[in-house]
């Protein structure tokens, strides 16, 4: 049986008819058409997946969408704002961290929470928070510098 | 080396922003309408005869548009490997027996996953198991179960579609061996007998698993009135894939589409057909719907492919010096229950080890031989990591007996460049020596080496093609000026993550006078885009960026003829800079592009300045070489890598700490130098996989670490400090020097690491993964 759902997904509202065990992550892509967000290991162990859930990172593959009401949902579509790149993507796009991109949206997603809670963290600190995103590419090291760039931009810019 | 502009240059990649934004479209995000989900009912069973399926339950549910299996797919045949001698064993659906847990029986489309999937659950098979064997050692003993008998051949073969005069014959097979290979050089005999010293090791590599992120998918659409099929598919270039949807879905080449999509993530594990695809390409044209099918990771790893099990054994004979007499090499090769790629990676272990070792006498023998287990396919390197683990940990092991230094060894060794391969391949470029230089000064193997104190340093070495012949035997590229006197570039490659759209959009744009945000990328679509070689097959630089190369010079000289005769001069007095023909003497007196195009429509009978370069990996070779014998021409250009390791070993718990790993590649020419590190760290990272925990375990048949969670590749935490070296010899066959530079360092970090563990222990693992628990065994053994 479907219920009505009201989900707020990157400043949008939105109401849907929706089963109540479908995931947030199939009502993003398939619902909402926001397939930035990526299906890569179905059980949360991949982080590819990610988004952010009131500023926090959430495996939107083990969420349920009707958890997700009332809270702010941010997508990798979120985050650059009126044409611009988010510092986070600029630096991901200049550090060349990008390769197949599969994993590019969880991780961004990932960093933005890091660095929203902790603007200039240890190269330790990034890997841990990036600890739960697998890439398969880059072997992550443009992507911790990128993650590095990004927080020393935001640092000289304030 | 030639000043260049845009090439050598680390621009920025043209995908990343797209990829950034979630806006890059892989096939997993395409919906097309009345789209139908498809689902596959896969055997429980290694090893059995279907008695008996029953599907009428499934057919009448609600929401099911499809169901079919073998008797509806009967006859079609299809493999990585369909040649005379080897003609193709596989099929979309199993017609009477199953020879792996996770081969399809039957198939559903229906209008959504979860109807699909329930539909499955109403499909009734029954089986008459079958007794099954699991070692290929003893599936080659007589009275072992047999796993196929007879390879009976389509009506034609593909070597034969693709035009050798040959016809395939059913193939027996006997012992379960599926395929052999013999190769040698020299007299092996009388090379082990003027030897001082000889060594015997035998080596294992087990199944391990590429792990892209983006899971195995496809979305197929038949048009019944056009009888035309349009797809989208994870792939490594469009050529392969589509000939064989064509053959086996009975339609002609030019009506099967594939469109262009990103690809995430491929290493080897998107090359080949795969059973999902046909079977999606079959229900969409029964039904006249669109049919997608996106496969889980637990299909994924159980039921597509892994990298190749193998069983290495060596045999070298030294001089005392270190000279490599002679050197005899047994493979087994572990291949599954169909053939797939056994041939080629026995094939490619000889033909990418041949470069390294300048090796007088050599022999090398191996059997691809049938098990009940899933089917071993290219992951990245394809031959290259099983071989080099067993060749230069055993090097090591040598030098050491001998007081030797591993490194001085490895040196001895060497070819030279201008060397002569037994094959006639020239070795025009060959900086293995500066690569094993670099990274051994990397990591202070001088000082560091041989104090077995729970620390040390290794070191091993990689090589492989930049390209080689297969079909259709050509890469080509068009280039068209545009009215604003920009470019638009069309070519077949297909961007899985390796580079390749913004290479080539630097390649066009350095012969253009243009900036690569000036190039416009038609890529990766089959009937837009001419043919190519397509990137599996290590050329993406070195063959299809020579065709984009020659493309681009086409339209510059026909921009520059055009320019010279409305500038009244000659071509020579002309040269070309940001997007304006000049002439040199005046630059006063120049032309901007879109006025030479509109001059060149107006005077040259409409002309609009179209430009066409083609190329062929090995300009001499008219076909492919034998892969049973090792015989012919194989590569114009080998790329070489050499990685260096230091480790910690904590002794009472076995665990291996990476401190560092110094990874060194001469791909040529670094067209862009920030995409080579990219390659490189990849393939560090990959490598310290391989050797420290990726292995896909199989029991009886069963895939039991199906998931990421129980399937562990590195992440963050697990990558030490990755230092890539780039030796640039600027090869005279590549654009601009370049060679490969994406596969082939890979199988150059296991015997780094294994070496580097023995250094630290003096206990020798000739098995990967190497775990805790091994490391405790062996530190146990050599206490005995």
């Amino acid at each position: 049986m479907k219920q009505l759902i009201k989900l707020r997904v990157n400043g949008e509202s939105y109401e849907l008819q929706v089963e109540p065990k479908r995931l947030l992550v199939d009502v993003l892509r398939d619902n909402l058409g926001l397939t930035g967000t990526k299906k890569a290991c179905e059980f949360g162990n991949c982080g590819s997946c990610t988004v952010l859930i009131n500023g926090t990172p959430v495996l939107s593959c083990l969420t349920l969408a009707i958890e997700a009401q009332g809270k702010d949902i941010l997508t990798v579509e979120g985050l650059a704002r009126n044409g611009q790149l988010h510092p986070l993507q600029q630096a991901f796009v200049e550090h060349g961290a990008i390769q197949c991109g599969f994993c590019t949206p969880g991780m961004l997603l990932s960093a933005k929470a890091l660095l929203d809670e902790n603007p200039q963290p240890t190269k330790a600190e990034i890997k841990e928070a990036l600890s739960g995103n697998l890439c398969r590419c880059t072997g992550y090291a443009k992507i911790i510098k990128a993650v590095e760039a990004a927080a020393q931009k935001t640092k000289e810019e304030k | 080396m030639a000043e260049h502009k845009v090439v050598g240059k680390p621009v920025l990649r043209v995908d990343a922003k797209s990829k950034a934004t979630g806006g890059a479209k892989y096939t997993t995000d395409i919906v097309l309408p009345r789209m139908l989900h498809g689902k596959i009912l896969r055997s429980p069973y290694p090893h059995a005869r279907i008695v008996k399926i029953d599907t009428s339950k499934a057919e009448r549910m609600p929401g099911v548009e499809a169901v079919i299996t073998g008797k509806d797919t009967a006859g079609i045949r299809f493999g990585f490997v369909d040649t005379p001698r080897y003609p193709a064993d596989e099929h979309p659906l199993a017609e009477d027996k199953v020879c792996y847990i996770g081969e399809g029986v039957a198939a559903v489309a229906a209008i959504d996953e979860d109807t699909a999937i329930e539909a499955l659950k109403l499909i009734e098979v029954k089986y008459e198991e079958l007794p099954a064997v699991f070692d290929p050692e003893e599936a080659m003993k007589d009275g072992a179960p047999k796993i196929h008998e007879i390879i009976i051949p389509a009506k034609t073969c593909a070597w034969e579609d693709w035009g050798v005069p040959r016809k395939a014959k059913p193939l027996e097979i006997k012992n379960n061996i599926a395929t052999t290979l013999n190769v040698s050089h020299g007299d092996i005999e009388q090379g082990f007998r003027e030897s001082d010293y000889i060594r015997e090791d035998r080596f294992f590599i087990p199944t391990n698993a590429h792990v892209c992120l983006e899971p195995h998918d496809i979305l197929a659409s038949y048009d019944p009135f056009y009888q035309k099929l349009d797809v989208w598919l994870g792939h490594m270039g469009y050529e392969l894939k589509r000939y064989w949807l064509a053959k086996t879905l009975g339609l002609p080449i030019a009506k099967v589409r594939t469109h262009n999509v990103y690809v995430g993530g491929a290493f080897g594990g998107k090359v080949t057909i795969f059973p999902y695809e046909v079977i999606a390409g079959f229900l969409s044209m029964k039904t006249g719907r669109p049919v997608k099918m996106v496969l889980t990771r637990h299909e994924v790893f159980a039921a597509t492919c892994s990298d190749h099990r193998m069983i290495v054994e060596v045999k070298t004979g030294v001089k005392r010096d270190g000279t490599i007499m002679a050197q005899e090499i047994k493979m087994i090769n572990d291949c599954g229950g169909y053939r797939g790629s056994s041939p080629v990676v026995m094939f490619l272990s000889y033909s990418y080890s041949k470069p390294i070792y300048n090796v007088p006498n050599i022999k090398y023998e191996g059997k691809g031989v049938y098990t009940n287990k899933m089917i071993g396919h290219p992951k990245r390197g394809h031959g290259l990591n099983q071989i080099r683990f067993a060749l230069d940990s055993q090097v090591d092991m040598i030098a050491r007996e001998l007081g030797l230094d591993t490194v001085e060894m490895m040196l001895k060794n060497l070819y030279k460049p201008g060397d002569v391969l037994p094959n006639g391949d020239i070795l025009y470029t060959y900086g293995l020596p500066e690569c094993i230089r670099k990274v051994a000064e990397a990591v202070d193997w001088k000082n560091k080496r041989g104090k077995h104190n729970g620390r040390g340093v290794g070191i091993g070495l990689g090589a492989g093609d930049s390209g080689l012949p297969y079909w259709p035997f050509a890469a080509a590229a068009i280039v068209r000026l545009n009215h604003d006197g920009t470019a638009t570039l069309y070519n077949g490659a297909v961007e899985f993550g390796q580079g390749s759209d913004t290479i080539l959009c630097q390649i066009a744009a350095e012969e253009l006078g243009m900036q690569t945000e000036d190039i416009t990328l038609i890529s990766n679509d089959s009937e837009l885009c001419p043919m190519d070689y397509n990137n599996w097959l290590s050329g993406g630089a070195k063959v299809t960026g020579e065709a984009v190369k020659r493309a681009a010079i086409d339209v510059r000289m026909q921009l520059t003829e055009c320019a010279a005769m409305a500038l009244e001069t000659k071509a020579e007095e002309l040269e070309i800079k940001d997007r304006h023909i000049y002439v040199k003497s005046d630059p006063e007196k120049k032309m901007a592009f879109d006025e030479i195009l509109r001059y060149s429509i107006q005077k040259r009978h409409g002309d609009c300045i179209i430009g066409k370069g083609y190329v062929k990996a090995v300009d001499e070779v008219e076909f492919y070489p034998s892969i049973s014998k090792g015989t012919g021409r194989f590569t114009e250009a080998y790329a070489f890598s050499a990685t260096a390791a230091e480790v910690e070993v904590d002794q009472e718990t076995g665990r291996v700490k990476v401190l560092k790993l110094a990874v060194a590649d001469d791909c040529g020419f670094d067209i862009n130098p920030v995409n080579v590190e990219g390659q490189l760290e990849s393939q560090g990272a990959m490598g310290l996989g391989d050797t420290l925990f990726e292995e896909v375990l199989i029991e009886e048949g069963k895939v039991t670490n199906p998931t990421l969670a129980d399937y562990k590749i590195p992440g963050t935490i697990d990558m030490p400090e990755i230092e890539t070296i780039s030796v640039q010899t600027v090869d005279p066959k590549g654009p601009y020097g370049a060679k490969e530079v994406g596969e082939f360092a890979r199988g150059s970090v296991p015997p780094a690491i294994a070496n580097a563990i023995f250094d630290a222990i003096g206990a020798r693992i000739y098995s990967l993964p190497i775990t805790p628990e091994k490391i405790l065994e062996a530190l146990k053994n050599k206490k005995k």
